[in-house]
């Protein structure tokens, strides 16, 4: 098991009444799985996958994530549980802007306190093996949606997490683009990393290897 | 990891260049005019502190006895020095110090050369060994060795004797002293009150031989042991004034004992000593705290715009926490950034500061080295400036951005913060209430200054130039002098006298009845010629001062300021004409006629008693004419007067003064402070309106969605502009109202300093009012218009 949410609720409260991002959920999700959260806007995909991601919390229900109750631990440990072991990729790729591709996929390994001479070599694998070694020394603004994904995906893999959330990855890329990036997906899935991802399309979903419905903040089981 | 913030630090100032040249020129303004500051303050707390034996030196200062209004003086009677060395043991040596001829300027001679002279001293020759006097002629034990014997500066050398050697050359002083160089001293330090050109043995002068416990002229300065109690030296010189002193002669009461390195900046509130670098502590202090407030307020800008800017840095903040950054890196990435931009503030500040101090010096009339800009204080203050501005002004945005949580990326804009908000918007009321003092206070200093300048004085000082004929060698030069003046017809009267209004009078008393023993202070000044014509004072009642006096008559004859009639009680001018009147001249004294009363000295001070007096063998001599002249053509009247002068009075160089001149002198420090505030409250101005450009900046930038949605629904570009602008007037008018109490009390304070002063006139403030807010108003519109124009589709298609 990588992590199980047991009755998550999740509320704001809004004139008095509370207005649910997530009602009564329940996920258990095994190492190596690919996961498609699907469901129109509001439902509460980015939600859940922010509070999978712990940045975000939650009012009541339990989650597990590799045998420690995410729910009681302290701030501090939290977001050393996420640096470790959860790498994130967003539709709006939110590169640095003042970083360039090199930096920016270095960034997580200086967080991490990798010394230097692993980190040369770790990004340049990275760099290698995605193929944009041509353009490490471009700043985010210098490269098309679909090469700033990959360098966003590059970063999140850099310090080889267990679990990616993907934000709906390819939201703001063309088919042909959005097509590469699900098959890199796929081959990362298997190499073994777990990823979560939200979308609103049936394609990319059929890509994962199980799909949740998800209908204002609740499970929709069709 | 370092290395990385500093890049995106450095990116950052890269990407935003109009923030950035905001910052640093905000910055560099502020650091500079602190670094100019600072020079200026470690020069004047320096003073006399590179002597071997500052620390145990004192001048000896005396509180007088009500007879003066219990004044301080820094002069004493030259009795004082001599007893107090001989009666107290821890005192190992003194000397007494005092200009030539009480410090009227000079006249020497070297061969057939005539030069003036302002700084030249008599001293006893402990000087020597209480100073360091560096000979590069001669030594110090030689020096006084020989009678008639006298030492001068290395650049005074040069001027005299250009670069021959000077020992055993001739300087004939005032056509009277026939001296000897007998050494040649290194100039003395720039920045200690011990300022001589020239000094020569008091003990070849009746100054020196001739002691008495009367007139006080004679600064005294007293070597100590090292670790005397000064407390118990104080007591003991004291008591010397009772066994010296007849009781019913006592008009000074205690000797105070000032240290040396206090002499500089404590002494302005004594009776004058013959220093001509006098500074004023409150003056230090008052440009230290306004030079604080400057760098304050670019602190304040800086974080301004900096938060201003937090919009665009959220989103890689944000990135940066999900990436694994926590709080304290994410803080210090702020502060980096701070910290470079400082630095590159510092660079500019300081070179600017080279360029600064000619202008710093123009406007305060303080003298200032570059040098100083090199010395160690200054340079451990730049590191200082930089630790604390990086601190201060990086503490706001570090603190508040480094907060922003990684949920930001999610486009879930955080609750706006009323606290962050309300912090930005009181930093802009105090930066513009700052400002609004300063206008406030700038326009009632001009206005004193021309309530001065415009004021009538009772007299006119414009068209009278006066000649120093006190080294003529006999009176009749002065005669014919004078005479040969009468004769041009450029020149309207000439009057002789024994002082320029207000300068070195005689302190006399004015008595009700001859038996009483106190009286009203009035000052005396010796004079013939047409006083009234030259002077253009107001005659109230009776005649003018006769113009011969006969053989064997005499008779002093007076002409008296209302002051005294009305302390002798006469209830008019008339009444007072041919009275006897009893003063220090003998029973013979009548009033001539009265004045009406002039400001003979500067309008601070209440008009007191005044007299000129006429009479044969009077107690003083004539030491300056009055020319009062009737030409436009100044520089060919002085030729010819020069002309004259030098036919009649062959020996003696010529030294004139406008009365003008002298006047607009006495304000010279009133003038500066105005110059100063102007300076300062220019700046201050400029350095709040970039800050108030980034408020505007700033807000345009969070209200663009809204704008937006405005301009949408038939919102015109005036409307927002109005809706943009009102926010912010409303700032300046609290900025208003905290500034009017606080500028009232500091210029009426101010103006309580002089006893003559003009009105605070309510429209000042509305002036000063009006001025802010239109440079408030300039200042934001330029972003208001900008963000109305703009096109509301972009505003709204990224939401």
């Amino acid at each position: 098991m990588l992590l199980e949410l047991n009755h998550i609720f999740k509320w704001v409260s809004q004139g008095g009444s509370r207005v649910f991002l997530l009602k009564d959920i329940n996920l258990l999700v095994e190492e190596g799985e690919f996961i498609s959260i699907m469901g129109p806007s509001g439902s509460g995909k980015s939600t859940l996958l922010n509070v999978i991601g712990m940045l975000d919390g939650f009012q009541e229900g339990e989650y597990n994530f590799l045998d420690q109750s995410v729910h009681s631990l302290k701030e501090k440990k939290r977001s050393q549980l996420y640096k470790e072991y959860i790498g994130f990729v967003f539709q709006a790729y939110h590169l640095i802007d003042e970083l360039t591709v090199y930096e920016n996929i270095e960034t997580p390994l200086l967080y991490k306190n990798v010394k230097a001479s692993e980190r040369k070599a770790l990004v340049a694998d990275m760099l290698d093996r995605f193929n944009i070694v041509g353009k490490k020394d471009l700043f985010p603004s210098q490269l098309s949606g679909g090469q700033q994904q990959l360098v966003g995906i590059a970063r999140a893999l850099i310090a080889k997490p267990k679990l990616i959330l993907a934000d709906e990855p390819t939201g703001n890329l063309n088919s042909k683009q959005s097509e590469e990036i699900m098959e890199l997906f796929k081959e990362l899935n298997q190499e073994g990393v777990t990823i979560i991802q939200a979308t609103h399309s049936e394609l990319n979903a059929a890509y994962g290897s199980r799909t949740i419905h998800l209908l204002d903040g609740g499970r929709d089981n069709i | 990891m370092i290395r990385n913030y500093f890049k995106i630090a450095w990116r950052n100032l890269g990407a935003n260049k109009l923030f950035t040249t905001l910052n640093v020129a905000g910055l560099a303004i502020g650091i500079c005019v602190c670094i100019i500051l600072f020079t200026y303050v470690s020069n004047e707390l320096g003073f006399d502190r590179m002597y071997k034996n500052s620390a145990n030196i004192y001048r000896v200062n005396m509180e007088t006895s009500s007879h003066y209004d219990f004044e301080t003086w820094a002069t004493l009677p030259n009795a004082v020095g001599p007893a107090i060395v001989e009666d107290i043991p821890q005192v190992k040596s003194m000397s007494r110090l005092i200009k030539d001829d009480f410090g009227a300027t000079a006249s020497l001679k070297v061969e057939d050369k005539n030069f003036t002279e302002k700084r030249l001293y008599l001293a006893d020759s402990a000087i020597f060994k209480l100073f360091d006097f560096n000979f590069i002629e001669g030594n110090s034990h030689t020096a006084f060795s020989k009678p008639k014997s006298i030492v001068v500066s290395q650049s005074a050398k040069e001027r005299l004797f250009n670069n021959e050697s000077a020992l055993g050359k001739t300087i004939i002083v005032n056509n009277r002293d026939t001296l000897q160089v007998t050494g040649v001293y290194k100039d003395l330090p720039h920045n200690s009150v011990i300022d001589c050109n020239m000094i020569y043995n008091i003990m070849d002068s009746w100054m020196g031989t001739n002691v008495y416990w009367s007139n006080a002229s004679y600064e005294t300065y007293c070597l100590l042991e090292a670790n005397a109690d000064v407390a118990a030296i104080q007591k003991q010189a004291t008591a010397l004034i009772d066994k010296n002193v007849e009781k019913s002669g006592q008009y000074f009461t205690k000797f105070l004992f000032q240290p040396l390195t206090k002499i500089h900046l404590y002494s302005s509130h004594l009776r004058e000593s013959y220093t001509s670098r006098q500074g004023n502590i409150s003056t230090v202090k008052s440009l230290l705290f306004l030079s604080l407030l400057v760098l304050l307020i670019a602190c304040i800008n800086y974080m301004n715009l900096a938060t201003a800017n937090s919009r665009k840095r959220t989103k890689s903040i944000g990135m940066n926490k999900v990436l694994g950054a926590n709080k304290r890196q994410m803080l210090f990435l702020f502060y980096m950034e701070t910290a470079i931009l400082t630095c590159i503030a510092i660079v500019i500040g300081y070179a600017a500061a080279f360029l600064g101090i000619p202008l710093f010096e123009r406007i305060t009339g303080n003298e200032l080295h570059y040098s100083n800009l090199y010395s160690t204080p200054i340079l451990i203050s730049l590191l200082a400036i930089w630790a604390t501005v990086t601190l201060i002004a990086g503490s706001y945005p570090a603190i508040s951005m480094s907060n922003i949580s990684p949920l930001a990326l999610m486009n879930k804009s955080q609750k706006k913060h009323r606290g962050a908000e309300f912090v930005r918007k009181g930093l802009v009321v105090f930066q513009f209430a700052a400002s609004i003092i300063l206008i406030i206070a700038v326009v009632i200093i001009l206005q004193q200054m021309d309530f001065i300048k415009t004021k009538d004085l009772g007299y006119k000082p414009e068209g009278v130039v006066a000649l120093s004929v006190k080294s003529a060698q006999n009176q009749q030069q002065i005669q014919n002098l004078i005479n040969a003046l009468e004769r041009k017809s450029t020149v309207k009267s000439v009057s002789a006298v024994q002082t320029i209004p207000g300068d070195v009078e005689s302190g006399r008393s004015v008595r009700k009845l001859a038996t009483d023993t106190e009286g009203l202070p009035v000052n005396t000044c010796r004079t013939y010629g047409d006083i009234i014509e030259t002077m253009q004072l107001k005659l109230l009642a009776g005649n003018e001062l006769p113009t011969t006096i006969a053989k064997g008559d005499s008779t002093c004859y007076t002409l008296i300021n209302e002051a005294i009639i009305s302390y002798l009680g006469y209830k008019t001018p008339e009444e007072a004409v041919g009275k006897s009147i009893n003063t220090e001249f003998g029973d013979n004294a009548i009033i001539s006629g009265v004045i009406k009363d002039f400001n003979y000295k500067s309008v601070k001070d209440k008009i007191g008693g005044y007299m000129y007096y006429k009479m044969t063998d009077g107690p003083e001599s004539v030491r300056t004419l009055l020319v009062r002249y009737n030409t436009k053509n100044l520089s060919g009247f002085l030729q010819d007067v020069q002309k004259s002068f030098n036919e009649n009075l062959p020996n003696t160089a010529f030294a004139y003064q406008f009365l003008d001149k002298y006047v607009e002198n006495l304000y010279l420090s009133e003038q500066r402070t105005a110059n100063t505030a102007t300076v300062f409250s220019l700046l201050a101005i400029f350095i709040a309106c970039l800050g108030l450009f980034g408020l505007a900046a700033f807000t345009a930038e969070e209200r663009t969605k809204e704008i937006g949605i405005r301009k949408v629904l038939g919102a015109t570009v005036t409307g927002v502009t109005k809706l943009l602008t009102k926010d912010f007037l409303k700032l300046v008018l609290i900025a208003f109202a905290i500034a009017v109490p606080v500028a009232w009390w500091l210029t009426h304070k101010w103006l309580m300093e002089f006893a003559y002063r003009t009105q605070i006139n309510w429209w000042v403030f509305v002036i000063a009012g009006i001025i802010a807010m239109c440079i408030a108003l300039i200042t934001i519109s330029f972003q208001a218009i900008k963000t109305a124009i703009a096109n509301p589709v972009d505003s709204l298609r990224n939401e």
